[in-house]
């Protein structure tokens, strides 16, 4: 069902690696510079719905995979990858995660992308406003990185507020 | 009306009254909200203890926290507490306002609910069922009858403290102090009352 697309994203792009999983998922595996030019490929070829933008800290590679989860609101209107989930995956480096912006190709990235910098620290170039979305406090590592110690975090800040000493008359 | 109540009712009618319409603030946070339809709509029909749930918390004397606090809710439930007219009753609902339950290691939860504003009961469990709010809601009864719940006196009595530890958990707090500091003479005039009777 998929295979016309498939032949027609490994023809354009180089350095890309296009698995079908299943019937109606695909996956591929790009670098982080031809993101861009993937996803608007894309949406040209109708999926017009990035549905999300996650992250996965891949601490022993010292990596951060992003993963771009794109479907289309219109299903089933022509024969050519009806149902299909796209999850297009590019990994950055962790020391130093930048990344650029794809609010231009979908606008609705915006908040994905607030999030991914509040909670991995991943900078977005050319975002308008990566300002915080969630948390409260602050934070030294952002809290969803796999070095950031929960348990040690709780017990530094939550365990040291003491119970209220009710005095006995 | 309960016969064996009436001199209850003419000792202390405020009480007694205050006791028979617990109005709950509709406050949603956590999972622990999904129980609460089910016991106000028809299935369990919390009406039948005089439990309603109101609009505002002005209007509010029983606040029940649903579910696992984060920082940012506890925020909100602080501003909503201190809104509620006196005498109020708060009852923790589920494990996780007690000790945080399954987010005790979580990065951004609140572990002791206690420990920031004062609790009259806690319902144990994940979740408890519908019937374990009427339970609390007896149980409440009965502290009501012999004073002990408290929490209002307590929140008045150890403010300080308690804005000190709301202050550690959130930072600069942009609301001014509901008490002033210092302010012991209320509770001091209200035992004064007490004794005297």
């Amino acid at each position: 069902m998929s295979e016309s697309l498939k032949q027609r994203i490994k023809s354009t792009f180089k350095d890309i690696w296009v698995v079908a999983l299943d019937d109606n998922r695909m996956s591929i595996t790009a670098q982080g510079a031809s993101v861009p030019a993937i996803l608007m490929f894309l949406k040209d070829a109708g999926f017009d719905h990035l549905a999300l933008i996650s992250a996965v800290d891949y601490i022993e590679d010292n990596e951060f995979e992003l993963c771009y989860i794109l479907t289309r609101y219109m299903q089933g209107q022509d024969s050519e990858g009806q149902d299909l989930h796209i999850i297009l995956r590019t990994r950055i480096s962790r020391e130093n995660a930048n990344f650029h912006t794809v609010i231009g190709i979908y606008p609705n990235a915006e908040p994905y992308e607030r999030e991914l910098h509040e909670l991995f620290g991943i900078e977005f170039e050319g975002h308008p406003r990566l300002i915080p979305l969630f948390l409260e406090r602050n934070y030294d590592i952002p809290p969803f990185r796999k070095d950031f110690d929960t348990r040690k975090y709780v017990s530094d800040v939550f365990d040291n507020i003491p119970f209220i000493a009710i005095e006995k008359e | 009306m309960d016969r064996n109540q009436i001199t209850k009712w003419l000792e202390a009618p405020a009480k007694m009254a205050n006791k028979y319409s617990l109005h709950a603030v509709y406050f949603c946070t956590g999972c622990g909200i999904i129980e609460v339809p089910p016991v106000i709509t028809a299935r369990w029909d919390a009406e039948r203890f005089g439990v309603i749930p109101v609009a505002t918390p002005r209007q509010a004397n029983l606040f029940l926290i649903t579910g696992y606090v984060s920082v940012k809710t506890l925020r909100a439930i602080i501003r909503t507490y201190e809104q509620m007219y006196e005498p109020k009753y708060t009852v923790g609902f589920g494990s996780c306002p007690i000790n945080g339950g399954m987010y005790w290691d979580s990065y951004n939860t609140i572990k002791h609910l206690d420990k920031y504003i004062p609790i009259d009961g806690w319902i144990a469990g994940c979740m408890p069922r519908p019937e374990a709010i009427f339970i609390a809601v007896t149980h409440l009864w009965t502290l009501i009858d012999k004073d002990m719940a408290n929490g209002y006196i307590r929140y008045r009595e150890n403010y300080r403290f308690y804005r000190r530890n709301q202050e550690m958990a959130l930072g600069k707090l942009e609301w001014p102090p509901l008490f002033a500091p210092g302010n012991e003479s209320v509770t001091d005039e209200r035992q004064a009352v007490g004794s005297q009777q």
